[in-house]
């Protein structure tokens, strides 16, 4: 398959009156026709800051300070507002976290969704239209079309309303689909629900996502491919049985072993200590070093290159040197079948 | 359904709170104005006063129902108003309706143009500046805005009248019309530049910045970032979504604002010496000319009630949310 | 009455008028129990009324019918109510989902903690308040120099920690806490959740958690209840209740989380969950020992 995205060491700053904050640094990723990939991480890691910025939706504080971002082998990273305006909808589309407040109070569910097709279809007739309108959301799951149409998003439940946010995304047929925690805002019952549309559209349309989380088990249901970020950067990449069954970053390590649904019966919870360093002053090295149990002297002085694990699988952490201590990991330990 | 079914309910409910407003305010002002000193009888009377024996001032003042108790005053006033006797004007010896009608017309005109374009300037120049958030062209108008916004009304209208009328001779600096051209529509608008453009450019931006942090705090909703990655453009973002999400809200600030503007009038008619209702109002309250006092006032605060009465029922009944707050029980039992 | 019954609601309903005719029950006709030194967990989805139902229990809002009896007192009764305030406001704490908002921003850390032995004239043990804030603040791993920081300058573990250490400076009896770790990124939920577990052994007080988070509840707490729009669906012991689950709706619940495995996540079938008013209809009936399901007669 060819690479239908392509981020090569991208680095994305906001210009802040306390300084600059490295929201995304050097980030470096491809994706697929038709493959989900999840990008796993805490609030404020750049994950979400990643996704808009390729789609250019950040406010003016954020710059795109390096890097190159090339969609079908083109390369789009310098494009204006007014070229970014004809690829989004078409080339790519987002979906967002709070259903509530993604959508437009005052204008009926219908007219958003239809609003999406006549930009990207401005010589359908009414009627088209609207058949169009229908027969998106018939694809996200949401009964009734007909009746519901007319009704304003206030009607609408969290979970109608993020089908509904994902119907009109879904407008143009996008290439990519950008998913940011759309499952965050809603209860568990819903969330499945959400994950599974997610999936068979994914199938039936072929659309390559990208899924941003900060929850792993999610992820497992979903990805064909993970990459887990860190401080604004991706410190391991690979696909989701490698990351779940091998994973080799200690960051990956204390990220699984706090879910509580591995520790059943247990006393405490494993648990990373600190926090996340700031972005304003990232810290020298490896910015994970100082929550890091297994950190190397190294880790403090220069930051880890991304080491091959397998032609998947790459994670950017100094125990993968060859120099360094065998570590046997806390957690997963090799590929079963 | 069940909200048409209310409709009588919530008039009639409106209607009720009207009136008690209108009656506090009317008991208000007649106790406030008689309870003020000054001696309603030079109005009447000019200089003669003066001159009157104690025994004349007591003729003069039962002639005009001065020296009854006020509530008995008030009550008879009452009375005859609820018959549409508002009683005679002790300055124009005339029926005050007849009195306020003939100066109506020039306060509507300088009011009505005023309120229109502070209304339609702030909207354009509200979208020009949430347009250019934070450039430059927006800092240089919030800065020049804030200023002129500051100015006091009575002394721009000073500066002006002294660099147009004075200095250069090109405008008048008072009065409606020249004399014997009240028919002319040319002299009338020769006439209305200046305290048009005292009223317009002391209240423009008030509005106009409103609706530019409006449009700005509305750009920065999510639906907004919605609306731009499904591909709209960035003046179909604004104008389809941002501004019609705050028309509502525009409108009912600007209901409110109809008496607030009509309070800027009364001070630039007063400077202009512009035969209106507000330099009416003064004299009346000068020479308390109680019987013209009490229905300028009453009409004021009738306006202001029924501005504010609009406001909410804009309020109320564009916000779909609120019109259709049944739907919204109908369809999640549809969903459960 | 059973001496080890700390908290014991009974038919408690509160109804939210919307307007005069449409009214929303938020709890209806809920009762369970909280004994002394366990910690229970109120599960269920927004909406279904598990955080009204604390704001019930801490007095914050009046239940429109049913008692809420708290060692042996009504505290829905408002004379019972006055007469044993003092005691009430000091050992039964409130901890909230978002600290943000919940702490006051133009006060100090130390001030924050401080202020409830102020505002009940409790001297503090160690001399001085600000002796006594740092001590709180330590409990919960928090270092002196906190002390004199404001919240908008604590990421939210730490305001979490600190909105936890005002709570235990009352040595209270009943720690409520509406969604204590909803906001919180997963490797600082666990550090909380780690504190919550270690404060309780210490400390010995029963603990009301109110969670969403089905695998959180199910590591946490000793018994669990389920709500659906406003009724207690099924309450059991954790162990119970995770293997033996019997009302469809805990099913579909329990289904609903996400394994972190993907082989296993993917190849497994959700359960769908259809509300059917037969469901929701009956009353409790205990099918096993402390396993009470919520079924039609």
């Amino acid at each position: 398959m060819s690479q239908l995205l392509e981020v090569n060491n991208l680095s994305v700053s906001f210009f802040t009156p306390e300084g600059e904050v490295q929201a995304v640094r050097d980030v470096s990723f491809s994706l697929k026709a038709g493959e989900v990939l999840a990008i796993v991480g805490e609030s404020g890691c750049g994950k979400s800051v990643m996704c808009k910025s390729i789609m250019k939706l950040l406010p003016a504080a954020a710059k795109i300070k390096s890097g190159s971002i090339r969609v079908n082998g083109i390369d789009i990273t310098e494009y204006k507002e007014r070229d970014m305006t004809k690829l989004r909808g078409k080339l790519f589309s987002m979906v967002f976290q709070d259903p509530m407040t993604s959508l437009n109070p005052t204008m009926t569910i219908g007219e958003q969704i239809g609003e999406a097709v006549r930009i990207h279809y401005p010589k359908l007739s009414k009627e088209e239209v609207k058949n169009r309108v229908l027969e998106l959301m018939t694809l996200v799951g949401i009964d009734h079309p007909k009746e519901r149409m007319k009704l304003y998003p206030y009607n609408f439940s969290g979970g109608m309303r993020q089908r509904s946010v994902m119907a009109i995304a879904l407008a143009a047929d996008p290439s990519i689909l950008f998913a940011d925690e759309p499952t965050t805002a809603l209860d568990v019952t819903i969330q499945a629900q959400i994950l599974d549309l997610l999936r068979r559209v994914q199938t039936e349309l072929g659309t390559a996502t990208v899924f941003v989380t900060h929850d792993l088990g999610v992820v497992a249901r979903v990805a064909d491919r993970v990459a887990v970020m860190y401080a604004g950067k991706i410190v391991e990449i690979g696909t989701a049985e490698e990351i779940f069954y091998d994973p080799r970053h200690p960051y990956t390590w204390g990220l699984m072993q706090s879910l509580p649904s591995l520790s059943k019966g247990k006393e405490t919870l494993p648990t990373i200590p600190g926090m996340p360093p700031s972005l304003l002053d990232p810290p020298k090295g490896d910015a994970f070093a100082c929550r890091n149990s297994y950190a190397l002297e190294i880790d403090y002085e220069e930051e880890p290159p991304m080491f091959k694990v397998s032609d998947t699988h790459y994670a950017a952490t100094w125990l993968l040197d060859p120099r360094a201590p065998k570590v046997t990991p806390p957690i997963g330990g090799g590929i079963r079948e | 359904m069940k909200h048409k079914k209310n409709i009588p309910l919530y008039l009639g409910k409106k209607i009720l709170i009207f009136l008690a407003s209108v009656f506090v305010l009317s008991l208000a002002v007649f106790y406030i104005s008689r309870l003020a000193p000054g001696d309603p009888l030079v109005s009447y009377y000019g200089d003669r006063v003066e001159k009157m024996s104690p025994e004349e001032r007591d003729w003069a003042e039962a002639k005009l129902g001065l020296n009854d108790p006020i509530s008995v005053q008030y009550v008879r006033w009452l009375d005859n108003a609820a018959h549409g006797d508002f009683g005679i004007s002790y300055k124009y010896k005339m029926n005050v309706v007849d009195v306020i009608t003939s100066r109506l017309e020039n306060t509507l005109i300088l009011g009505g143009i005023g309120f229109i374009l502070i209304f339609t300037f702030s909207m354009l120049l509200g979208i020009l500046c949430a347009w250019y958030e934070d450039r430059l062209l927006d800092r240089i108008i919030c800065k020049v805005g804030t200023i002129s916004s500051c100015i006091p009304e009575f002394w721009l209208s000073l500066v002006l009248i002294l660099i147009f009328s004075i200095a250069l001779r090109l405008l008048p600096s008072s009065g409606a019309y020249s004399i014997g051209k009240q028919n002319d529509i040319g002299d009338r608008i020769v006439h209305l530049i200046l305290p048009m453009c005292i009223i317009v450019i002391n209240h423009l931006w008030y509005y106009a910045y409103m609706i530019r942090n409006k449009i700005a705090e509305e750009v920065r909703a999510d639906y907004v970032l919605l609306a731009k990655s499904k591909g709209l453009k960035k003046r179909s973002v604004m104008f389809r979504h941002c501004l019609r999400n705050i028309i509502p809200s525009y409108l009912s600030i600007m209901a409110i604002s109809v008496p607030h503007i009509l309070g800027g009038t009364y001070i630039v008619e007063t400077v202009f010496s512009y035969p209106g209702i507000g330099t009416l109002s003064y004299e009346s309250a000068r020479y308390k000319d109680y019987n013209l006092l009490m229905l300028l006032c009453l009409m004021s605060g009738i306006l202001v009630i029924l501005c504010n009465i609009i406001a909410q029922i804009i309020n109320e009944q564009i916000d779909p949310r609120i019109k259709n707050a049944e739907t919204t029980e109908v369809s999640e039992v549809m969903e459960a | 009455m059973n001496d080890n019954v700390l908290l014991d609601v009974k038919n408690l309903t509160h109804v939210f008028p919307l307007s005069k005719k449409i009214a929303v029950k938020a709890v209806d006709d809920l009762s369970f129990r909280i004994y002394k030194g366990e910690i229970f967990g109120l599960v269920g989805e927004s909406g279904s009324g598990k955080s009204t139902a604390a704001r019930c229990v801490m007095n914050i809002y009046k239940p429109t019918a049913g008692e809420i009896i708290y060692k042996g007192i009504n505290t829905c009764d408002l004379s019972e109510f006055r007469a044993n305030k003092k005691m009430l406001q000091t050992t039964r704490q409130l901890i909230l989902q978002d600290s943000n908002s919940s702490l006051n921003q133009r006060m100090k850390v130390s001030d924050i903690i401080a202020e409830p032995m102020k505002i009940n004239g409790i001297r503090p043990a160690r001399g001085t308040m600000r002796a006594e804030a740092e001590f709180q603040l330590h409990y919960v791993g928090m270092d002196h120099s906190f002390l004199d920081k404001y919240p908008s300058q604590l990421s939210g573990g730490q305001r979490q920690r600190v909105a936890i250490a005002r709570a235990l400076s009352m040595e209270p009896e009943l720690l409520v806490a509406d969604e204590p770790i909803a906001s919180l990124d997963v490797s600082i939920q666990a550090q909380i959740v780690n504190l919550f577990r270690h404060l309780q052994k210490e400390h010995g007080f029963s603990f009301l958690f109110i969670a969403h988070d089905l695998a959180m509840v199910e590591f946490l707490c000793d018994r669990v209840g389920v709500m659906y729009h406003g009724k207690l669906v099924e309450s059991a012991p954790t162990k119970e209740l995770f293997a033996n689950p019997i009302h469809p709706y805990t099913k579909a619940l329990l289904s609903a989380i996400p394994i972190p495995d993907p082989r296993r996540e993917r190849s497994r079938k959700i359960k769908q969950f259809v509300a059917d008013e037969t469901n929701f209809s009956g009353k409790l009936t205990e099918i096993s020992p402390n396993h009470y399901v919520l079924m039609g007669e």
